[in-house]
C-alpha cells in the first residue's frame, strides 16, 4: 500500500492528534503543577528575591563605573573594591557626619514639644493656619490633639524603628556581598544561564539579556542623574529661601537629598520631598510672627518645589532620563498603586519592573516572531 | 664537525614545556579566524571568555533563512551544510564547512535576515560569537573590540572589492553581448 493512500492517511493524523492532544494535556498540567507549586513556595523565597532584586538593581547602577575602569586596564575584581570603597566612604561620612545632627534635631523638635512654651506657640500656630485656612475651606480644622498624639506616637516608635535598623544593617550586608558577586562574576553567571537554554532559543534569549540589562542600566542611570539633578536644585532653592526671606529652614543638604531620592517615585515623589521642608519650616518658626505672618513660608517651599518640578520635568528629564520607559500617565498612577501594597519601595520599583518587563515581551514577541516560532 | 650533543635534561625539559604556552581547542580554533587574526594570545583569551560553546545534534538547524542574524559561528568539530531554501523545491545544499571553517561573521554587524540556513549534518560542536559579546568586548576592553571591528572591516572590503570586479565581469560581458547582438 503507497503511504498517499487515503485509507492509511486517517489513522496516522489521528494518531498525530492524539499525540498532540496529550502533549498539550501533559504541559497544561505541567503548567499547573510549576505555577501551584510557585504560589506555594512564593513566601519562603520571597527574602531571597527581594535580597537578588535590590542586588540587581545596585549592580546595574555600579556596573558602568567597574566596567569603566576595567577598560583602563584595572582588574575587575580592583575595580569593584575601589567602587565598594569609594560609596563606604561616602556613606560613612554622611553617618558620621549625619546622624548625630539628625538626633540633636530630633531631640530638640522633641523638647520644643514639650514645653509649655512651645506647646502654646505650637496651639497659636495651629490657630493662625486654621483662621487662614477658614478663608477659603469653611469647617475645615486641625486639631492640636490629633497633632501631638502623632507626634508621640512617631517619637514612641523611634526605639523599635532603631532596633529593626540593625535588622536592615544584616540586610544591606547581605545586599553587598551579592553585589559584590554580580559585579565581578556577573556576566560569567549570566553566561552560564543563558548557556542552558536549548539552542532553538538560545540568540534571541541571549539578545533579551543583552537588551534587557541595557534598558535597565539606561533607566537607573537617567533616574540617579534626574535625582542629582533634584537634590542640587532643591538645596540651591531652600538656601534662596533661607538667604532671601530669612526662612530659617535648618538640614538644607539631608532634605534636597530626600527630595532628590523621593523625586525618583512619579508623581507622589516630588510632594514626599516637599513634606520635610514644610515641617522643619514649621518647627523652627514656632512662635515667630514673622514667619506667621508668611504662612510659616509654606507657600514659598511650596512654590521652590514646584519650579524646580518645572525644571526637572522640562529641561533635566529630558535630556538624562532619555530612552527610558513611554508611558501613559494612568499607567503609571495604576503602577504606583499597585506597587503601594509592597511600601515605598515597590512604589519606586513598580514603574521600571513594568518597563523592563514590556522589554521582555517585546523582545520575545520579536524574536519569536523573527525566528518563525510563532 | 662538533656533533650536537644528544644528552637530555629532564629537569631542564619539564621547566620548558611549563613555560611553552598551551592554548586550548577554543583558542586554536579562533586563531584560525580572519576576524580574529590581529589579536594576540592574551587578547583572545579574552574572546574566549566572552564566546559561546555549543553542541548540536545532526539535522538540527543552527539557524533558518530568514531569522535575524545575531552572530557568527566557528566549527570546532564536525560538518555543517549551508542551505538555500527554494519555494516549493528541496533546499539547495550551497557548501559543507568543516572543521576550523566560520560563517555568519557579517551579521556581527547588523540583524538583517540570514540569507541561508545551517545545519548540523552530524554531531557539532561550534563556537558562537554574537553582537551583544562583541559589544561587551568593546565596552570592557575596546582596543580588543577595535581590532576585531578593524578585521571585520577589511573582510567586508575584500568582498566588497571582489564583488565590484564581478560587476564589471558582468557588465562587460552585457557590453559584448549587446554589441554581438547589434552588430548581428
Amino acid at each position: 500500500m503507497s503511504s498517499q493512500d487515503p485509507v492509511q492517511i486517517a489513522p496516522q493524523s489521528l494518531r498525530f492528534f492524539h499525540q498532540g492532544l496529550l502533549k498539550t494535556l501533559i504541559y497544561f498540567f505541567l503548567l499547573i503543577l510549576i505555577l501551584a507549586g510557585a504560589y506555594k513556595a512564593l513566601p519562603l523565597v520571597m527574602d531571597a528575591v527581594f535580597l537578588l532584586v535590590i542586588a540587581t538593581i545596585l549592580t546595574a547602577v555600579l556596573n558602568p563605573f567597574v566596567d569603566r575602569m576595567e577598560s583602563s586596564g584595572i582588574r575587575r575584581i580592583y575595580g569593584a573594591l575601589i567602587v565598594f570603597g569609594g560609596i563606604f566612604s561616602v556613606v560613612g561620612t554622611g553617618i558620621v557626619k549625619g546622624i548625630p545632627t539628625l538626633l540633636s534635631e530630633i531631640g530638640r523638635i522633641k523638647n520644643m514639644i514639650q514645653q509649655q512654651s512651645s506647646a502654646d506657640s505650637l496651639d497659636t500656630m495651629i490657630s493662625d493656619i486654621n483662621t487662614k485656612i477658614a478663608q477659603y475651606i469653611p469647617n475645615f480644622e486641625i486639631n492640636t490633639d490629633t497633632i501631638s498624639n502623632l507626634t508621640s506616637q512617631f517619637f514612641g516608635q523611634l526605639g523599635s524603628i532603631l532596633a529593626s535598623a540593625l535588622d536592615t544593617l544584616a540586610t544591606i550586608v547581605f545586599i553587598l556581598i551579592i553585589t559584590m558577586f554580580f559585579l565581578v562574576d556577573g556576566s560569567r553567571m549570566m553566561k552560564s544561564l543563558i548557556g542552558m537554554v536549548p539552542n532553538r532559543y538560545f540568540e534571541m534569549s541571549l539578545n533579551i539579556s543583552y537588551k534587557t540589562k541595557k534598558q535597565l542600566t539606561n533607566f537607573l542611570k537617567g533616574q540617579l542623574l534626574a535625582a542629582l539633578g533634584v537634590a542640587i536644585q532643591s538645596i540651591i532653592g531652600l538656601t534662596l529661601l533661607n538667604v532671601v526671606f530669612d526662612a530659617n529652614i535648618s538640614g538644607v543638604f539631608l532634605i534636597g537629598s530626600i527630595a532628590g531620592m523621593a523625586n525618583m517615585i512619579p508623581f507622589v515623589g516630588p510632594f514626599m520631598g516637599m513634606a520635610p521642608a514644610i515641617v522643619v519650616s514649621l518647627f523652627n518658626n514656632l512662635g515667630d510672627p514673622v514667619a506667621a505672618a508668611s504662612y510659616y513660608y509654606i507657600g514659598h517651599i511650596i512654590l521652590m518645589f514646584l519650579v524646580v518640578q518645572m525644571i526637572d520635568n522640562n529641561v533635566i528629564s529630558p535630556i538624562v532620563v532619555s530612552g527610558s520607559m513611554e508611558m501613559h500617565p494612568l499607567t503609571v498612577i495604576l503602577l504606583i498603586l499597585i506597587g503601594s501594597q509592597m511600601g515605598i519601595l515597590g512604589m519606586f520599583l513598580a514603574v521600571p519592573a513594568w518597563g523592563i518587563s514590556k522589554v521582555i515581551v517585546q523582545e520575545v514577541y520579536h524574536g519569536l516572531k523573527g525566528h518563525h516560532l510563532i | 664537525m662538533k656533533e650536537k650533543s644528544n644528552i637530555s635534561y629532564p629537569l631542564f625539559d619539564s621547566f620548558k614545556d611549563k613555560l611553552r604556552p598551551k592554548h586550548s581547542q577554543t583558542q586554536m580554533a579562533l586563531s584560525q579566524v580572519n576576524v580574529f587574526s590581529r589579536l594576540s594570545w592574551q587578547e583572545i583569551k579574552i574572546v574566549e571568555s566572552a564566546v559561546h560553546i555549543r553542541t548540536y545534534t545532526p539535522n538540527e538547524p543552527i539557524f533558518q533563512q530568514g531569522d535575524p542574524g545575531s552572530g557568527m559561528y566557528i566549527i570546532i568539530e564536525g560538518r555543517v551544510g549551508i542551505y538555500l531554501d527554494i519555494p516549493n523545491h528541496e533546499p539547495k545544499l550551497l557548501s559543507e564547512l568543516g572543521e576550523g571553517d566560520f560563517f555568519g561573521e557579517i551579521a556581527l554587524l547588523d540583524a538583517s535576515p540570514r540569507t541561508a540556513a545551517a545545519t548540523a549534518m552530524e554531531n557539532c560542536t561550534i563556537i558562537g560569537f554574537y553582537r551583544p559579546d562583541l559589544m561587551d568586548i568593546l565596552k570592557v576592553k575596546p582596543i580588543v573590540g577595535g581590532k576585531i571591528l578593524l578585521s571585520l572591516s577589511e573582510v567586508l572590503a575584500t568582498r566588497l572589492r571582489s564583488t565590484n570586479s564581478e560587476l564589471v565581469k558582468v557588465s562587460r560581458l552585457l557590453e559584448e553581448t549587446t554589441e554581438t547582438q547589434t552588430n548581428e
